[in-house]
């Protein structure tokens, strides 16, 4: 890792990859805790809530009342902690998750599951 | 020899993507109204193609971005969502625009109404897609693409006033209807400098995993397989100029500008159009559709790729799913193709400041791209060229209204 | 008590100084490595900040050079009110501080 870094320029919307290299999303949301000392980063926040906030405000109010009626998202806001962070390179962000497992993925299996996997030819077994 | 095959990659997107609605619908219009008066504004779109295609594969083979990802990354979300959202619409309806082609030409053939191929040309396309590897849609779209050369054999064969080809590639005041002419011009601009290729070029590259010694080959692939496609819709205007243009048939419908192939092909001259039509439009729309998966995969962050299968893309193969379903629903309305086709290239015009102003940011980018940022004669060319855009954004929408009939 | 504060509503905000005279938007946090930590070292202002962020080498090519970013060490900010940050001196006391850096 590199000694200096930019966290707007080199973390803020950049590619997370799990262990395996699977793309798992972006750092949609970064959020820095501030105790005595200099302020550092505490976790990255993923979700469309996040995003939707970074537009407005209110774009997050109703997106968050449309997503209690029809999520299949268990949370709004996906919460990686930096602890889980294994590398930053240029290209991505990889972080020591399987993002299968992840919330993530949440979306992806439940459309796997319920739709793709039900029109022929999709490649599953 | 795999960079060799590499060009395949230039030669589809020239072909699908060059060629294709858009520059049938435009370049016949231009023909049968102007002759070859407009063949300036293709050849100065080819130049802009050029410069941005050879930047886009530039741009992957160095930073293993496509374009979409790296505006994201770099320009951040607030910046890259509302040109999302437009880009989103816009390649909605050339998606449309493009099945309108497809729908038009079996309609040519056999007789039966657009409105019902609507459903069984996006499924068509959508099977295409669902079980291909990108390589098999690269290899067979381009080898088919190649009927299209009809046009330029047919230019060649209804032996044009050289002087006259050479007088219209430079540009001039029209003789007549200065509204009409402007607004083609626009068109052809938006026709050729189509945002999808550049979404689709740049995301194939990483698809095929291009490095930095990819650069020169790049740079051929730009030139050659852009040239391929300009000098098929310099045949198609040359063809309707000489065909269409002394019977004064104005091209307003598609029928119409079948009618520019049986001259020198009497027999099956209405066939041949149909189903260059066709190919051109099916490659199109391949690409124009992937494009809009690769655009939400990339700016959300979701695994993707063509040669995945469906199941392991979910939401990358639904997105193209949906498209191609929304985009057939305007031919089962029952809107008229080419009046479809002509709006969709202006406003392909319009909105390209938002497509050409990430370049002039992102090639610029010392810390991405290094030794690879653009120089100085790239970079006069891009500024001109987001000049150049601004001004057919500001022109566009009124030249529709009072050109656009 | 630990506060927390969202990199994303921080970027692109307006700054003030303790005379409420905005001074710039936040365009790059800079940060370092403390053992697994990354730890916020200072914050760069303005276009020039904006720039340096893009990499942009565009300014020389038409020959403007923009001035050096105006930097502020994390400790100089006060993010209190995170929709209204604050540095905690003046624009002349911040100047002396990056020059002498």
């Amino acid at each position: 890792m590199r000694e200096q870094i930019d966290i707007i320029r080199d973390i803020l919307d950049k590619q997370l990859v799990d262990r395996d290299h699977t793309a798992m999303g972006r750092v949609d949301g970064i959020v820095l805790s501030i105790d005595d000392g200099a302020p550092r980063i505490d976790h990255f926040e993923l979700g469309f809530v996040v995003l939707a906030c970074r537009l407005h405000p209110r774009v997050e109010q109703w997106l968050r009342a449309i997503r209690t009626r029809w999520s299949v998202r268990k949370s709004a806001r996906q919460i990686v902690p930096w602890s889980a962070v294994q590398d930053i390179t240029q290209r991505e962000i990889r972080l020591d998750v399987h993002a299968i497992e992840t919330s993530a993925f949440d979306w992806e299996k439940w459309l796997r599951k319920n739709i793709v996997s039900k029109i022929p030819g999709s490649g599953e077994e | 020899m795999k960079k060799a095959t590499q060009l395949a990659l230039g030669v589809l997107t020239a072909v699908g993507g060059f060629f294709d609605v858009g520059n049938i619908a435009t370049c016949t219009q231009a023909g049968a109204h102007f002759r070859f008066q407009l063949i300036w504004s293709l050849i100065l779109a080819t130049i802009v193609v050029i410069f941005l295609i050879e930047m886009s594969g530039r741009f992957a083979a160095v930073t293993k971005k496509a374009l979409p990802d790296a505006i994201r990354e770099h320009l951040g979300f607030s910046f890259w969502f509302v040109p999302f959202l437009i880009l989103t619409a816009v390649h909605l309806l050339v998606l449309a625009a493009e099945i309108g082609g497809i729908c038009f030409a079996l309609h040519l053939i056999t007789g039966l109404p657009i409105q019902v191929w609507a459903l069984p040309v996006a499924i068509l396309v959508w099977l295409f897609l669902w079980r291909s590897t990108f390589n098999a849609i690269e290899n067979s779209t381009s080898i088919l693409g190649l009927i299209t050369l009809c046009f330029v054999v047919a230019a060649i064969w209804h032996h044009p006033p050289v002087h006259e080809v050479l007088a219209g590639s430079l540009p001039s005041m029209p003789s007549h209807d200065p509204a009409n002419y402007w607004f083609i011009a626009v068109s052809i601009v938006g026709a050729v400098i189509a945002p999808y290729l550049f979404y689709f070029y740049s995301s194939g590259a990483v698809e095929d995993e291009w490095d930095s010694t990819y650069i020169p080959i790049n740079r051929v692939v730009a030139v050659i397989g852009m040239g391929f496609g300009s000098i098929i819709s310099v045949g198609a205007i040359i063809v309707a100029g000489i065909v269409l243009a002394p019977r004064g048939i104005k091209v307003s419908d598609y029928h119409q500008a079948a009618l520019m192939l049986t001259e020198i092909f009497p027999f099956w001259g209405y066939l041949l159009f149909a189903i260059s039509m066709a190919i051109a439009c099916l490659g199109a729309a391949v690409e124009v559709a992937l494009s809009m998966s690769y655009t939400f995969a990339q700016t959300f962050g979701w695994n993707w790729g063509e040669d995945l299968e469906p199941i392991k893309d979910a939401r990358f193969s639904l997105v193209y799913t949906i498209a191609l379903l929304l985009a057939s629903l305007f031919m089962v309305a029952g809107i008229d193709p080419l009046k479809l086709t002509i709006m969709t290239m202006a406003t392909n015009a319009f909105v390209l400041p938002f497509v050409t102003i990430p370049f002039l940011l992102l090639m610029n980018d010392r810390k991405l791209l290094r030794d690879a940022s653009n120089g100085i004669i790239s970079n006069i060319a891009t500024a001109a060229i987001v000049v150049l855009a601004l001004v057919l954004a500001v022109v566009s929408i009124p030249l529709t209204f009072m050109g656009g009939s | 008590m630990t506060k927390q504060v969202h990199v994303e509503h921080l970027y692109g905000r307006r700054v003030r100084d303790r005379q409420d005279k905005i001074i710039g938007r936040i365009e790059s946090i800079r940060a370092t490595w403390k053992g697994n930590d990354c730890v916020v070292e200072e914050y760069h202002l303005g276009a020039a900040a904006l720039l340096e962020k893009l990499g942009i080498s565009i300014g020389r090519l038409i020959g403007w050079m923009p001035r050096e970013p105006l930097s502020v060490p994390w400790d100089q900010l006060d993010l209190s009110d995170p929709d209204r940050p604050r540095v905690k001196c003046t624009l002349d006391e911040l100047k002396k501080l990056s020059s002498r850096a």
